[in-house]
């Protein structure tokens, strides 16, 4: 090629590249179906089947015909987990795709990051991440703000709540000494702050240790301190990636503490076929075993998994499921979308969600608006995660004590 | 030949200006994250141009965060007050590791200099009482109450004020020294160029227009935290906007800081899942076929046009 | 900038200053000392390879944790559809990955060499994330990790009770190391390319090939990167990003230890693996884990730097 034609070629490329850049940006604002405006993190397996989840749950009611006659439209914008992301998607929805209300959430850094652009709109939203509560502090008197997920404190109560049951309905089991292996990082330090608070009457031993997420994953030192304290009840706080790294180096320095629990916001693919799977503790507030007593659930799972040939992995894929529907069932019977008729609407929600429990919004700490407050004790038995508590989910007989020491 | 030279500037600093009379709030919001990154990418580029290869700037960034959040958190200070502040402490910190680390060449100060942020993170986190630990302070309400327009206005000054700073280095005597510096120090050394003083002068500089840049950062979006203000981005990216657009240059940061910016958010909103690999495969075929940068592509080709033309 | 350094005197008081803290350690604290050496040996074994392309082709390989991320994935599925464990899976993972490595080479990084300075830094930052990214999509980022009863192993030495298993990344690193210093020194190849580490313009007028040795030394370090992702992977789960943080803390062991200095980069790493166990000995101070890492790291820089100016 010529310097010639390639200087022209170049030139032709350069614009092509420059009316494409601004046709992307120029989104043709449409009246018609009732917008719902999504952001996750959707390079994050919670974001990805949270929004296919919403995917779902748009889908269904589509097909049951809409939405006060209109057809519901989902616009998912990743927030590729970085607050100053997160934010102009919010403009974005806000103003160019013009949606009624916000929904979705995972990270509380990237939720405090948005929150400056949220309250410049004030528009209806109603999230499901974001645990923090940092975020609480900055949500408080927005009477258009709606969160699902339990604050971290809730978390720590809910918990309080269950062992306690767990104690009392089998003897066998006692907890008086704790220890608390958390990451270093805003998520493990947060929940281990939030449950001290609620654990006051138990001998509580916390020390932090780095993730595999973050490059860490040697986590010897830290469960020989746990084993020097021998706790009745260990509890690790981390990612995934940590799962079973823990549980294979807790078997080779020995240590098997009574209860042996573990606290990620989602499991490693096939965590149960491991051989030291059994009798692991877990908090969450869903698993896949729930299908088994709630219809709900069952219908959920079912569905997802017909639709995207996958099964849900995550607790955000029931979460996203029902943050649609839960705005969905507050349109319906506020027959409008005017504020503050959608307001008094979700105030009235009572929705039986595939978590297992029916979703409510009374108020917390210091919001008014809070939906869940339980969480789940679940245990990994035969390769599934079973329901210990709340008994009305419980799916199995606590395995006690770890290891059946 | 001198008036159609600066039209291009003029025509830019016409768009910059004008740039919130014709958008909404999403594009002033992109703006903002793409020219704070820009600002990173300059400062980083105009330290480069001594040669060394700095791999502090997320730690300044972060630094200055955190000074900005604490002093307004503590003494109730103006946010603008504050930001000045976070610059200083980034340049005051900077000077200081300066005196010492800026004996070291290449690759050694490059990873002493990541060394050094990474320290400042965990330095941080672990003083929980003052500075919230890993979970980060919040201010008590954002600069502007949020409002993009103004932010855009405030972070377009920031940008203005690095590009300005550049550019009197690059036409003053410092260039010369820097220059000189970066080709062979023992010349500059003997040609009375007293590179150890220089060296410390623009790495100050460009840490404190880092610490101010975190300091508006924090201001705009109301929070810091270590994982969040020290994040790998704030290296990685406007590195990469630097060597994408040209480095050596003011304009080179300022040209890849744009592409970059509206390329990444273009890209997610067209390939919700995996816009990231293409970004990345972007960057690959442009280092593969423009080696010398964006900006310097854009100027041959203008050029070029301008011969085949027969304007010159 | 010599790859090899050879002064005997140095390396006596190296090896005695060593083996008395290993002895002061052993008494101490031995958990310390057995687990730093473990996870030491890992940060020494994953660096090795970058140090070789760094010192011989002299770019910074920003793709480095992504190539032995892929390694680990590999090693996955061979395992899920084969019945492969991740250690025999390391030969295959070797064949594949001289294959990655030398494509990647052909496609990209030999077009970069004779640009500009720092290009092949963006070059490698765009494979990097072209590699995680494919990883996302391919796997999602939910971490994998094939279940294997022998990384558990343990033993009993009076009241010490310790894993056996993770001695693996103690002795591959050194014996890596050991090989690629044979490999160096001794073959005609290993010599060509150590003299175009050094010298590519005085290599090229004694007539060896550039290129080749480039294309050479760039698959092999690959090919051994993708081979200890295998061998990560026993221990490890693996996930997009589980290879970047070893990219940062591989470069740092390289700085540590001097350019090109590869017996350096195995004691470097014992001794920051050693440092870190020692701090997260002590509870309640593991946090500080990260910092002692850092300063140790910025300490050794300083330190040489001025010796050499004092000197």
């Amino acid at each position: 090629m010529t310097a010639k034609g390639k200087a022209a070629v170049l030139k032709v490329w350069v614009l092509a590249v420059l009316v494409v850049v601004g046709a992307g940006f120029v989104v043709a604002a449409e009246e018609g179906p009732i917008k719902l405006g999504a952001v996750l993190p959707l390079a994050d397996i919670t974001g990805a089947q949270g929004s296919k989840a919403m995917q779902l749950a748009v889908a269904e009611i589509n097909a049951a015909g809409g939405l006060l006659g209109r057809q519901v439209e989902l616009i998912i914008i990743d927030d590729e987990s970085k607050p100053e992301k997160g934010a102009a998607a919010i403009d974005l929805l806000a103003t160019v795709h013009n949606v009624d209300v916000f929904i979705g959430g995972m990270s509380s850094g990237v939720h405090l990051g948005q929150l400056p652009a949220l309250k410049k709109y004030e528009k209806v939203t109603v999230w499901i991440g974001a645990a923090s509560s940092l975020v609480e502090q900055a949500v408080v008197g927005m009477d258009w703000y709606f969160h699902v997920h339990p604050w971290d404190y809730l978390q720590g109560a809910s918990y309080v709540e269950g062992w306690a049951a767990l104690q009392a309905e089998y003897p066998l089991i006692k907890i008086e000494k704790a220890f608390w292996a958390y990451e270093e990082g805003a998520f493990g330090t947060s929940s281990y702050n939030g449950s001290l608070v609620a654990f006051s009457n138990w001998e509580n031993v916390g020390e932090s240790f780095k993730s595999a997420l973050l490059g860490g994953g040697d986590y010897r030192s830290v469960l020989r301190h746990a084993q020097e304290f021998d706790p009745d009840l260990f509890i690790w706080v981390g990612y995934a990636a940590d799962a079973l790294p823990i549980m294979e180096q807790a078997r080779e320095i020995g240590f098997t503490p009574p209860l042996f629990v573990g606290s990620p916001p989602g499991w490693p693919a096939d965590f149960g076929g491991s051989a030291l799977a059994n009798g692991v503790c877990a908090y969450g507030m869903w698993a896949p075993s729930i299908k088994n007593v709630s219809p709900v659930s069952e219908h959920f799972w079912d569905a997802y998994v017909a639709m995207f040939n996958e099964e849900p992995a995550t607790y955000f894929a029931p979460l996203g499921y029902t943050n649609v529907y839960v705005v969905a069932e507050a349109i319906a019977r506020a027959g409008t979308l005017e504020k503050e008729a959608l307001i008094t609407a979700l105030e009235a929600t009572s929705y039986v969600s595939p978590l297992g429990e029916t979703l409510t919004f009374s108020p917390s700490n210091l919001i008014e608006h809070q939906g869940f407050s339980k969480q789940k004790i679940l245990q990994w038995q035969n390769g599934a995660q079973q329901v210990l508590w709340p008994f009305e989910y419980a799916t199995a007989l606590p395995a006690y004590p770890f290891m059946g020491k | 030949m001198r008036m159609t030279r600066t039209i291009p500037y003029l025509l830019g600093a016409a768009v910059a200006a004008t740039f919130p009379l014709f958008t909404g709030a999403y594009l002033q919001q992109v703006a903002v994250s793409t020219l704070i990154y820009l600002t990173l990418a300059v400062s980083w580029d105009m330290l480069l141009r001594s040669g060394q290869l700095g791999f502090g700037t997320a730690g300044f960034f972060g630094l200055g965060s955190y000074a900005a959040v604490l002093l307004v958190l503590n003494v109730n200070a103006h946010p603008f007050l504050s930001i000045a502040f976070g610059g200083l402490v980034a340049g005051a910190v900077a000077l200081l590791v300066g005196l010492a680390v800026l004996r070291l060449r290449g690759m050694y100060f490059a990873i002493t200099t990541l060394a050094l942020a990474s320290i400042f993170a965990v330095v941080l986190r672990n003083f929980p009482r003052l500075t919230g630990g890993p979970e980060g302070k919040m201010l008590p309400t954002c600069i502007y109450a949020g409002d993009t327009t103004k932010i855009y206005w405030l972070v377009l000054a920031v940008a203005v004020l690095t590009i300005v700073i550049s550019e009197v280095f690059e036409r003053t005597r410092i260039h010369l020294a820097l220059t000189s510096i970066r080709n062979d120090e023992r010349v500059a050394k003997s040609s009375g160029v007293n590179v150890f003083r220089y060296l410390v002068f623009v790495f100050a500089v460009t840490s404190a227009i880092q610490g101010i840049a975190g300091g508006t950062y924090a201001h705009v979006f109301g929070f810091v935290s270590p994982e969040g203000s020290f994040s790998a981005n704030f290296l990685l990216l406007p590195l990469a906007m630097a060597l994408l657009g040209g480095i050596h240059s003011t304009w080179g940061p300022v040209v890849g800081g744009l592409v970059l910016g509206a390329l990444s958010e273009y890209l997610k909103l067209q390939i919700p899942y995996g816009h990231l690999l293409v970004y990345g495969a972007i960057i690959v075929v442009v280092t593969l076929f423009l080696p010398q940068g964006v900006s310097r592509m854009f100027k041959t080709w203008v050029r070029r046009s301008s011969v085949t033309r027969g304007v010159q | 900038m010599t790859l090899l350094r050879t002064v005997p005197q140095k390396r006596v008081a190296l090896l005695l200053v060593s083996l008395g803290i290993v002895i002061l350690m052993m008494l101490w604290k031995p958990y310390a000392l057995i687990e730093g050496l473990q996870r030491g040996g890992l940060y020494a074994l994953i660096a090795l390879p970058m140090a070789l392309i760094l010192g011989i082709v002299g770019i910074i390989n920003l793709a480095h944790g992504e190539f032995m991320m892929l390694g680990a994935y590999f090693a996955y599925w061979l395992g899920v559809y084969f019945g492969i464990d991740p250690l025999v899976a390391m030969i295959p993972a070797l064949a594949a990955f001289a294959i990655l490595g030398s494509m990647t080479y052909f496609v990209t990084i030999r077009r970069a060499l004779k640009a500009p300075e720092l290009n092949q830094l963006l070059l490698t930052f765009g494979l990097a994330m072209v590699g995680m990214e494919f990883a996302n999509l391919m796997w999602t980022s939910q971490p994998l990790k094939p279940h294997l009863s022998y990384v558990y192993s343990s033993m009993a030495l009076g009241k010490l009770r310790f894993g056996t298993y993770a001695f693996i990344y103690t002795a591959a690193a050194i014996v890596l190391l050991v090989l690629l210093l044979l490999f160096l020194r001794r073959t005609r190849l290993g010599r060509a390319a150590l003299a175009v580490g050094q010298n590519p313009r005085g290599a090229r007028l004694v007539g060896i090939d550039i290129q080749r040795t480039y294309l050479l030394i760039f698959g092999l370090s690959i090919a051994l990167v993708g081979a200890i992702g295998a061998m990560f992977l026993t221990r490890h789960s693996v996930f997009p990003s589980a290879g970047s943080p070893f990219t940062m803390k591989s470069f740092c062991l390289i700085a540590m230890a001097g350019m090109g200095n590869l017996p350096g980069v195995v004691w470097g790493g014992f001794a920051l693996g050693v440092a870190e166990a020692l701090v997260l000995s002590f509870r309640g101070y593991g946090g500080w884990a990260d910092v002692v890492f850092f300063a140790v790291l910025v300490a050794v820089i300083m330190g040489r730097s001025y010796r050499r100016q004092t000197a």
